[in-house]
């Protein structure tokens, strides 16, 4: 799994428990199931009875009279979430690309670069003209150190994936290997088909 | 790298094997496959099978995403007005007093509740689950140790129908591919039923082991008599 991916996985958890624990909690006291199934709940329990309120008066006036400090701090809090929601969302919107990569095992700083674009047009060109490839699409995405290709083939109907795989690895990746030194180019490969009706092949 | 752009060769002499579906003789799948092929048993593949990928969940993620940022930056704005001694906006004194005046067994409150609750089931199931359900993992040959390959479910389906077409006395075919088994219901509208089943399983057998996939499904095949 990418950094990513466990971010988005963790935080998505995280707000599913507390809509889950919320929900559950309205829940039982709305239902009132502690009284039906001869659950005590714990003291300080914020709901109990169905007669409970969510926002009662007693809670209103607690927090409306605090000290001065009280409102700075939800206003520091509220813009500190709205911040980082703004945050986790953009990084959703955002592609990361590598921008440039190194050839031929030359660094970053004054040797020879290959713009990202390049490869993924020069992978696609060669993939595109094999035998039962209707279209191919590759971008090449992550940071420089770790990037990775991601290719998508769409088949001709006569195309078979095993062997359009194989010729996949034999031609456009080794090709794009040798003539770039990276030795390691994690590859991701999405194959489609190309619509069509059923027909009868004679 | 300047591979040569000429023109395509777009399949004008394509695979000719696929014309002639041997309908006698029992394809065996491993004469053909080139992954599978001799491989001793116990020995890892040559050709390696990809793991299910587990999506980023960024769709799910940023509607989240949205949602708190809404909320965050309207009950901001209004603790900011309000302590600049504007009035607090409508919905902020509706809701405070609605909250204040339903108790928790009102339907309201418990549909509420029921909806937040149900839709952080949904959340806590796709942040646990792998998602991708559309792509089938792929074997990938062996001379490309880094390479994960994956094949759409439907793309499968008409390959697999399209040899399921090919068969003598079926008139139509419907092929749906699940991640562990794929389901072919095919009308025959002339020959013995048995012996058109017989061969259809054989065919698809043998496509499925062309598609190369890492986990391949059983095959289950229905055929129903059509003569009109």
């Amino acid at each position: 799994m990418t950094p990513r991916s466990t971010l988005n996985r963790s935080l998505l958890a995280l707000v599913g428990l507390v809509l889950l624990g919320g929900g559950l909690l309205i829940l039982f006291a709305g239902l009132d199931l502690y009284r039906r199934h001869d659950l005590v709940p714990p003291a300080g329990w914020p709901l109990t009875t169905p007669d409970d309120v969510l926002l009662g008066s007693a809670d209103r006036v607690r927090w409306s009279s605090r000290g001065w400090w009280w409102w700075p701090a939800v206003i520091a809090a509220l813009a500190l979430t709205a911040l980082l929601a703004l945050w986790w969302l953009l990084d959703q919107l955002s592609r990361r690309r590598p921008g440039s990569l190194p050839v031929g095992g030359t660094s970053l700083q004054g040797g020879v670069e290959l713009r990202d674009r390049a490869l993924g047009d020069a992978i696609a060109a060669e993939a595109g003209a094999l035998p039962t490839v209707e279209h191919a699409a590759v971008r090449v995405t992550g940071r420089p150190a770790h990037h990775r290709t991601r290719v998508r083939l769409t088949l001709t109907p006569e195309g078979t994936p095993g062997a359009t795989l194989g010729a996949l690895c034999e031609g456009p990746l080794r090709t794009a290997r040798r003539s770039t030194g990276l030795a390691d180019m994690p590859t991701e490969v999405r194959l489609q088909v190309a619509r069509h009706k059923p027909h009868r092949v004679e | 790298m300047t591979p040569d752009p000429g023109p395509p060769g777009r399949s004008p002499a394509s695979p000719a094997h696929r014309g002639a579906v041997p309908l006698t003789k029992e394809p065996d799948p491993r004469e053909r496959d080139v992954f599978t092929a001799d491989l001793p048993p116990g020995e890892p593949d040559r050709g390696h099978r990809t793991h299910r990928k587990w999506s980023t969940r960024r769709i799910a993620a940023a509607l989240v995403a949205t949602a708190i940022l809404v909320a965050a930056v309207a009950a901001l704005v209004d603790v900011i007005a309000v302590r600049a001694g504007r009035p607090a906006a409508a919905w902020r004194r509706h809701l405070a007093d609605e909250l204040a005046t339903r108790p928790v067994d009102d339907v309201w409150m418990l549909t509420g509740a029921a909806v937040a609750a149900a839709v952080g089931v949904w959340l806590i199931v796709l942040a646990l689950t792998p998602g991708q359900r559309r792509w089938l993992p792929l074997r990938s040959p062996a001379d490309c140790p880094r390479l994960r390959a994956f094949l759409a479910r439907d793309g499968a389906a008409d390959l697999l129908r399209d040899a399921a077409m090919r068969v003598p006395g079926v008139g139509a075919a419907h092929v749906r591919v699940g991640r562990h088994r794929i389901k072919a219901r095919a009308d025959v509208r002339f020959r013995d039923p048995r012996r058109v089943k017989d061969d259809l399983t054989a065919v698809l057998d043998e496509e499925r082991d062309r598609l190369a996939l890492a986990r391949p499904p059983r095959i289950v095949v229905r055929v129903r008599q059509r003569t009109d």
